[in-house]
């Protein structure tokens, strides 16, 4: 780009020169010091969301690995020919990313800025929990090996304690946010929705009114809660901690819209899928439930029925009773040994591969810990990962695939859109309601 | 990490010595001696004081935070370590820091809002810009501070310690304006956050309580720090003796400069070195034995800050920059530094 200018008249007084600086706040634009195609070369298309697409790449000027560039559209949609200022979310994923480093943190590589679009770059992850769940659905159906199972919950464990001691809220934590290496090591990403939460100037409600996408939405949420904690995320742990088991997502509830106000309805579905297996909340056991705003709800809600887990009925002989209870118990921990022990026989594990069973006792305990219904008794990051869960039976491995003999296939890379810098698609601002169109070519298969 | 000053991008990017930073600037002059030349700039002092007061004009018009108008202040002081002030217009440059520093504190402001805000104050200086300009710059501030847009800010040590230091309301709000004030200097690309602190509270420690406008103005602090210099010299000496003592052939005083001993972070507040009973003593006292009161709180300070692995010469010298500072700012003259930097952004048609 040619950085030449015409002098105005009361520069001729010296030597015109080009300034290298004279990016922006001059009359010249602004223009990247560095290139995104000078300095990567795109192999494929990943997936594409709200906030924009990722693409697949290698380095040109000799960095060693793979990475995953993830370009955002600027804040508007269709063509850009104006700026028009950077969406929020972009402006706190590219200073959290820029302050964060651990291992179990999907590593930051670089920032560019260039022709309106930003392009972060980050270190590529082979696989991510979305598609290993995927892949044990496939026929036959397998579970999850336990040693992979608690390798993942650890590393995924010790990244949100990271986060978390470091002030900031994930908020937007889900298999396909999880990223797993192909050396094995687990990476929390996305950080599009994450926030600090360190005396914030508002309250944490008052930014983005709805976050979490449904499925793994704390219950303090769902109910109303405006000063969340870090409680909500080790809720997402605990649905993904079950996921991982039953390779369904546990509470899968269909989300109710906003309607035409904007204003945010009860989830009353999602909010039933949780009671059909935890029971209704009291405040015998969760002190401040009563001082939910949307607290009137609960008592619409039905009580559970007997049988926790009716959509296992095809692998079981059990046959409960279709039958409302009034007390409202929890069913979690009938819900977790059906699981664990459905497959021991028949169509199981192949031969000689460990049993879920295995995780035994305790990963009930920690699985009823993490999806306790008050965020103040919930376990923290820090505690879970001092749960005897992992101090029992099989030791944790930092790579969740030792031992193990599955191939998990390659993400999918698209040759559709190879042009990083021209292509187009409606992005268009993230709106605060996260959904799964994030994941979009790897879609969900439809279950049973 | 986010958090953490000190595994912060601040401490480990942005945290220059005096001389670092005098070689960035000379750097950029001597870029284009031409340019620098024919546009000569009022004193740094003056710009710095200058800017300030530009973004705090602009803040007060949108009615933000003022956490929000500082992270604005050292958004604006990183970019001009890296570019040439007379390659910018200084008042777009102020808009678009004070845009990107309100969403990065969870207080967003339209585009829009902020460009009419800033062409309604500054109607000549800021009459063709509109908001794809201010877009554009925030891709130039952005690429310029290499992303780093988390800001470690005094106020939250000074609310953290307040009850340590059993601050009253007063002592408490006129730490608070020598904190506003010291983003009129260099101390915010010079030293951490929690040594800015300690240097406003030992300054409203010392200082007579100000008779004048509690809104404090750097004038109020300035003739209340004046007063109280010799108090505080004495107290950091006492520190640093003790502390030099306690040390016994360690690192001493360096605490700010060992990542390994973060012995007073923002969010730690606990710190030790004395005894709650003392403390609630002190509280107990007569209300009317003030300047007593006071001057055993200095000492309690001195007591604690020797104890602690707080860097005592960082604090020394921020305390000699702060009351430069308001010598300086006696001398400060708004219109004829208004007028400079506007004769080059005219003249370059910025």
């Amino acid at each position: 780009m040619s950085r030449s200018r015409q002098p105005t008249r009361a520069e001729v007084s010296y030597q015109p020169r080009s300034y290298p600086a004279d990016r922006g706040t001059g009359p010249l634009g602004y223009t990247s010091k560095v290139r995104v195609q000078d300095r990567y070369k795109v192999i494929g298309f990943i997936s594409s969301g709200t906030y924009g697409r990722v693409y697949k790449a290698h380095g040109k000027q000799g960095q060693t690995g793979e990475f995953a560039i993830k370009k955002f559209k600027p804040d508007k949609e269709g063509e850009q020919i104006n700026y028009t200022g950077i969406s929020q979310s972009a402006v706190r994923e590219m200073a959290l990313c820029s302050e964060l480093s651990h291992q179990n943190v999907i590593k930051l590589i670089e920032i560019i800025l260039e022709d309106k679009c930003i392009y972060m770059v980050f270190e590529y992850a082979e696989h991510d929990l979305l598609q290993i769940i995927h892949h044990h659905t496939q026929q036959p159906r397998h579970p999850i090996p336990p040693a992979t199972i608690k390798s993942i919950m650890f590393q995924l464990l010790n990244g949100c304690q990271y986060l978390h001691t470091n002030w900031v809220l994930h908020r937007d934590l889900k298999p396909a946010n999880i990223m797993v290496t192909s050396s094995g090591e687990v990476k929390i990403g996305d950080l599009g929705l994450a926030r600090l939460f360190q005396k914030p100037l508002h309250s944490l409600f008052s930014g983005d009114k709805v976050v979490v996408t449904i499925w793994y939405r704390a219950p303090e949420l769902l109910l109303g809660s405006r000063h969340y904690t870090p409680a909500i995320d080790m809720w997402a742990v605990g649905c993904i901690f079950a996921e991982l088991l039953s390779l369904r997502p546990i509470f899968k509830g269909e989300e109710a819209k906003m309607d035409s106000k904007k204003t945010v309805p009860f989830q009353r579905n999602q909010m039933q899928k949780i009671v059909d297996i935890m029971g209704l909340p009291t405040k015998e056991r969760w002190p401040l439930l009563t001082t939910m705003p949307e607290y009137s709800h609960l008592s619409s809600l039905q009580p559970p029925l007997s049988a926790a887990h009716h959509h296992h009925h095809h692998q079981h002989q059990h046959h409960y009773q279709a039958q409302r209870q009034a007390s409202g118990g929890s069913h979690l921990e009938k819900w977790y040994y059906n699981t664990i022990n459905q497959n021991a026989g028949g169509a199981g594990p192949a031969p000689g591969a460990a049993s879920l069973q295995s995780l035994g006792a305790e990963g009930y305990k920690l699985l009823t810990g993490l999806l306790e219904y008050d965020p103040e008794k919930r376990l923290s990051a820090a505690a879970a990962l001092q749960h005897p869960f992992f101090s029992t039976g099989d030791k944790v491995s930092a790579n969740c695939f030792e031992g193990i003999k599955t191939e998990y296939p390659h993400r999918r890379v698209s040759q559709d859109d190879n042009d990083i810098r021209t292509s187009s698609l409606p992005g268009t601002k993230r709106s605060g309601l996260p959904d799964d169109s994030l994941v979009q070519p790897r879609k969900r298969m439809k279950e049973n | 990490m986010a958090a953490n000053y000190w595994e912060s991008t601040q401490r480990r990017h942005w945290q220059f010595t005096k001389d670092e930073l005098a070689a960035m600037r000379q750097r950029l002059e001597d870029e284009d001696p031409g340019l620098v030349q024919s546009f000569p700039l009022p004193p740094l002092r003056h710009l710095n004081i200058y800017f300030n007061q530009q973004i705090n004009r602009l803040g007060k018009r949108l009615g933000v935070r003022q956490q929000a108008m500082a992270t604005a202040q050292v958004y604006a002081k990183r970019f001009y370590t890296k570019v040439e002030i007379r390659r910018t217009n200084p008042y777009l440059l102020l808009t678009t820091a004070m845009y990107l520093a309100c969403k990065m504190e969870e207080c967003p402001q339209h585009i829009r809002l902020i460009t009419q805000e800033a062409r309604l104050l500054w109607p000549t200086e800021f009459h063709n810009q509109d908001t794809s300009k201010v877009g554009e710059c925030e891709f130039f501030l952005i690429s310029e501070m290499n992303s780093h847009l988390i800001i470690h800010q005094p106020y939250r040590t000074l609310t953290a310690l307040q009850a340590d230091f059993q601050l009253n309301p007063e002592e408490v709000s006129l730490a608070w304006c020598v904190i506003n004030d010291h983003y009129m200097t260099d101390l915010p690309l010079l030293y951490p956050p929690h040594i800015i602190a300690l240097t406003a509270i030992l300054f409203a420690l010392v200082s007579r309580p100000p008779n004048a406008s509690s809104q404090g103005s750097a004038n109020a602090a300035a003739a209340a720090a004046s007063s109280g210099l010799s108090a505080a010299t004495a107290a950091l000496a006492q520190a640093q003796a003790r502390s030099a003592m306690n040390a016994g052939g360690g690192g001493g005083g360096g605490g700010g400069s060992m990542p390994g001993t973060p012995s007073l972070t923002p969010q730690s507040s606990s710190a030790g070195g004395y005894g709650g009973s003392d403390m609630s003593s002190i509280a107990a006292m007569d209300v009317k034995k003030a300047p007593e009161q006071r001057m055993g709180k200095v000492q309690r300070f001195a007591g604690w800050l020797a104890d602690s692995n707080i860097d005592v010469t960082a604090m020394v010298d921020c305390t000699q920059e702060l009351i430069s500072f308001y010598e300086c700012h006696e001398a400060y003259n708004d219109k004829n530094t208004r007028e400079q930097v506007n004769r080059f952004m005219k003249a370059r048609n910025l």
